[in-house]
């Protein structure tokens, strides 16, 4: 067979087209496309963050698109990092697996990525008009950061010297660096923020003054008023209230607290004040003691334990009846419970059956309200907004984190005269752990926690949202989901509509819809 | 290599092939062809891939394709070989690609000669267990109780689906294996084992067929994982026909016969009794393997 005869039979043989000139996307009857569902991570969340979509971003070291896709709900991921409960690993898929994905620590890092690559907007800005934050806690800062980031000259107004409202006085330590704080402060001054302390909304000006000075007005004053209960002798010379003591500690005013001391309440406030007594000098022995059980106590769970390892004594079903001073120095000197508890009718206090706990110092931390004076002087043809604790009562950070953001939205869109934007509802129930196809996904291997943020991410599951996996473009046979770049792209022109890819995708990230 | 690690340059088949929604055999060969190509040249025998691959000029593979008659796929995979051992293209890896049909019925003389003569290439059969290109007429391959169109509803087929890896193993050929699409990873384990030996080689894939099996299109994949974990379909390696060696144990995953049964309309007419009898019998072709996999490990 001479060479030419053989080249032509090998030609023949091995067909002179490609197949693909078959366009058989005709052939199909329904057609995958990608789609999102709510993770339950997401749906947990305080704020709301994407967290499937910033796990895939710092999964494939794309650090300034996590902070992006962050910061569309949580400017500070540094802070919620340290002080959010994390609701979001409670149903975390992931832990019926192996072990709940570590959110805080990668979402802590996303905010550390952030204060090292932070750098300012170049070039003169188009300034626009001013607004008015009064409070800079959670709420103010969330609030000032949305508005300085659409262009807003922002004036945040503080009553005390320090910045940071409950983050900076409330929250221990501990708890929160405060490095942090300093640094999510100097970047907003960069982003044109300006701050201004010692000026108290109701004393050292009114809101007709601050109005006819800025276009609008953006209350987030907190909750910070003690929630008063006749207890006799509440007034005593050793009696704290929990904030105050708090704010004290935390600017380093050294409170006069004398051992032992008595923590009255069963709120993160009371977790909080009981754990820095303990951490003062001459202190050795708390208690704390709360009117209900341990179960009705609202404090965060984790918290308590961690209080009751330090040494922290817990009392429960006890009620406050009288707190008794030394007659000569007018210092507290013991502490009468009744023992009570709660029914379907509320709080039974059986006044028969006392006890007494001697005690050096009291710090009451019964709850804390809205001031609502910051509304006096309001007239009617003032429109202001108002956020955060203010309005909701006492809550959580990223509860005030959120606020401030809808509010920011608000402000902006009543200023551009458009209508406010729409806030997700979240009637759609989460991927569970049972729709998730794992089977698909032998490359899943058990593991611990990592260290590193990157491999940590790497074990989400991405419920709902695709982790570049592979399944999808592994199962076709048809070769039309295009992998490129370790991301997927489906190929409509030649997609049979089989529907492997749907079945089979481990996220249930691909929907099937019917005709083309 | 991991799933990600693959890029489309590793593809040796196009899209616009002519396989149905969801077909097994189509994600097969394009397993095979990724795992073993590019220097890759192909017998195939009449079987749906004669259509799959298409109607010249068009072809659905960037491998050269040797249509074939049904009966000769061993042959023209022997004489193929040869040629291009003539050529000198000792290092193009020959592959003959047979259905059901081709390997367990009119092909096995053919098969059986050249497992015999210890032919030095790769026979594949994409088992989808009867006749689906010519219209789903029975063939020894169909499971008992699965109805077809020469055995038609309320009818079913009686009879054994032939043992064709114990008949390889009889060959005594270097090696033979099953694979499944659920497990793609195994499959190309075995194929580059395959890949890199000397001799007679022997694969069977189960690869589900929508139309003929009565399954919905994107069943494909969970109907081939729910074979394995019924242990209707064992995933496991023979070495010179007395080394048997299992590569996936469904420990954890073990699941009824029932389930993958109902999941097929073809099964529809089986009732309770016959599927406990299947199942028993499932189970002794398992503990069976499992007697000759402990017996060849303690040989070793």
């Amino acid at each position: 067979m001479s060479d030419k005869t053989e080249q032509a039979v090998y030609e023949y043989a091995c067909g002179t087209e490609p197949s693909s000139l078959n366009k058989t996307g005709g052939w199909r009857l329904a057609a995958p496309e990608k789609a999102k569902r709510l993770s339950p991570c997401c749906k947990d969340c305080l704020l709301h963050s994407e967290v499937p979509d910033w796990m895939e971003a710092v999964k494939g070291g794309r650090w300034e698109e996590a902070w992006q896709i962050m910061s569309r709900t949580n400017p500070f991921p540094a802070l919620t990092g340290h002080v959010c409960f994390s609701p979001c690993i409670e149903n975390c898929n992931r832990g019926r697996l192996d072990q709940e994905l570590d959110i805080p620590t990668i979402e802590r890092a996303i905010g550390e990525w952030r204060f090292e690559n932070y750098q300012p907007r170049k070039g003169p800005r188009k300034i626009k008009d001013p607004v008015a934050v009064v409070g800079s806690g959670p709420a103010g800062l969330s609030c000032a950061f949305y508005l300085a980031a659409e262009g807003y000259k922002v004036t945040v107004f503080e009553r005390s010297p320090i910045i940071g409202g409950m983050l900076a006085l409330g929250i221990p330590e501990y708890r929160l660096p405060r490095d942090i704080l300093t640094k999510e402060l100097a970047i907003l001054e960069e982003e044109g923020v300006s701050f201004v302390t010692s000026r108290a909304l109701g004393k050292d000006m009114q809101l007709p003054e601050l109005a006819s000075e800025f276009r609008e007005i953006f209350l987030a004053t907190g909750a910070w008023l003690p929630r008063e209960e006749n207890i006799p002798g509440a007034d005593k010379k050793g009696v704290y209230h929990a904030l105050d003591f708090l704010s004290m500690i935390n600017t380093r005013e050294h409170p006069e607290i004398e051992d032992p001391v008595v923590v009255i309440g069963g709120g993160n406030a009371a977790v909080d004040s009981a754990r820095c007594a303990l951490r003062l000098n001459g202190v050795n022995h708390v208690s704390l003691v709360y009117r209900r059980s341990r179960a009705e106590m609202p404090a965060h769970p984790p918290e308590v334990e961690a209080a009751e390892l330090e040494g922290v004594e817990l009392i429960f079903n006890a009620n406050p009846a009288e707190i008794k001073a030394e007659a000569a120095s007018g210092q507290v000197e013991s502490v009468t419970f009744n023992y009570s508890k709660t029914n379907r009718e509320g709080l039974i206090v059986d006044k028969s059956s006392t006890f007494k706990k001697d005690c050096g110092s009291v710090i009451l931390a019964l709850g804390q309200e809205p001031d609502y004076s910051v509304f006096n002087n309001l007239d009617r043809e003032m429109a202001i907004f108002a956020g955060g604790d203010l309005v909701s009562g006492p809550a959580t950070v990223p509860e005030a984190i959120r606020g401030g953001r809808l509010e920011a939205m608000n402000i902006a869109a009543k200023m551009e005269g458009r209508s406010g934007p729409e806030v997700p509802g979240f009637s759609e129930q989460p991927v569970g752990f049972e729709e998730l196809n794992l089977l698909a996904r032998p490359d899943l291997e058990l593991q611990d926690r990592q260290k590193e943020p990157g491999p940590e991410a790497g074990r989400c599951l991405g419920c709902g949202t695709c982790n570049s996996c592979g399944v999808c473009y592994l199962f076709c046979p048809d070769v039309a989901v295009d992998w490129l770049n370790n991301s997927y792209e489906l190929n409509l022109d030649y997609c049979k509509g089989c529907g492997i890819c749907v079945v089979e995708c481990p996220a249930r990230a691909l929907a099937l819809e019917g005709g083309y | 290599m991991k799933i990600t690690d693959y890029t489309m340059e590793n593809e040796l088949m196009y899209s616009g092939h002519n396989a149905c929604p969801g077909c097994g055999g189509a994600l097969a060969v394009r397993y095979l062809t990724r795992a073993l190509g590019p220097n890759l040249a192909l017998a195939i025998t009449a079987s749906c891939w004669s259509i799959i691959a298409g109607a010249p000029p068009l072809t659905a593979l960037k491998c050269p394709i040797l249509h074939c008659p049904f009966p000769s796929a061993g042959a023209v995979g022997s004489g193929l070989r040869r040629g291009l051992n003539a050529k000198g293209h000792y290092d193009t890896t020959v592959v003959v690609l047979a259905g059901d049909g081709g390997t367990f019925d009119i092909g096995l003389q053919a098969l059986s000669g050249a497992a015999q003569r210890n032919e030095d290439y790769i026979f594949i059969c994409y088992d989808n267990e009867a006749y689906m290109n010519t219209g789903m007429q029975t063939s020894s391959a169909t499971p008992f109780g699965a109805r077809t169109t020469t055995r038609p509803y309320p009818l079913f087929k009686h009879g054994q689906k032939k043992d064709i890896m114990r008949i390889m193993a009889a060959h005594g050929i270097p090696y033979a294996a099953t694979a499944s699409l659920a497990f793609p990873q195994d499959m190309e384990n075995k194929l580059k084992k395959a890949q890199e030996m000397k001799g007679f080689r022997f694969m069977h894939v189960l690869s589900p067929c929508p139309p003929g099996w009565g399954t919905d299109s994107s069943d494909t994949i969970h109907l081939s994982r729910l074979a394995v974990f019924t242990n209707f379909f064992p995933l496991y390696e023979i070495i010179n026909g007395e080394q048997w060696r299992m590569t996936y144990h469904p420990e954890k995953t073990r699941t009824p016969l029932k389930e993958y049964l109902e999941a097929q309309r073809r099964f529809r007419q089986v009732d309770e009794v016959t599927i406990e009898a299947l199942q028993e019998e499932v189970d002794q072709d398992w503990e069976g393997l499992l007697k000759r996999v402990s017996t060849s490990n303690a040989e070793k």
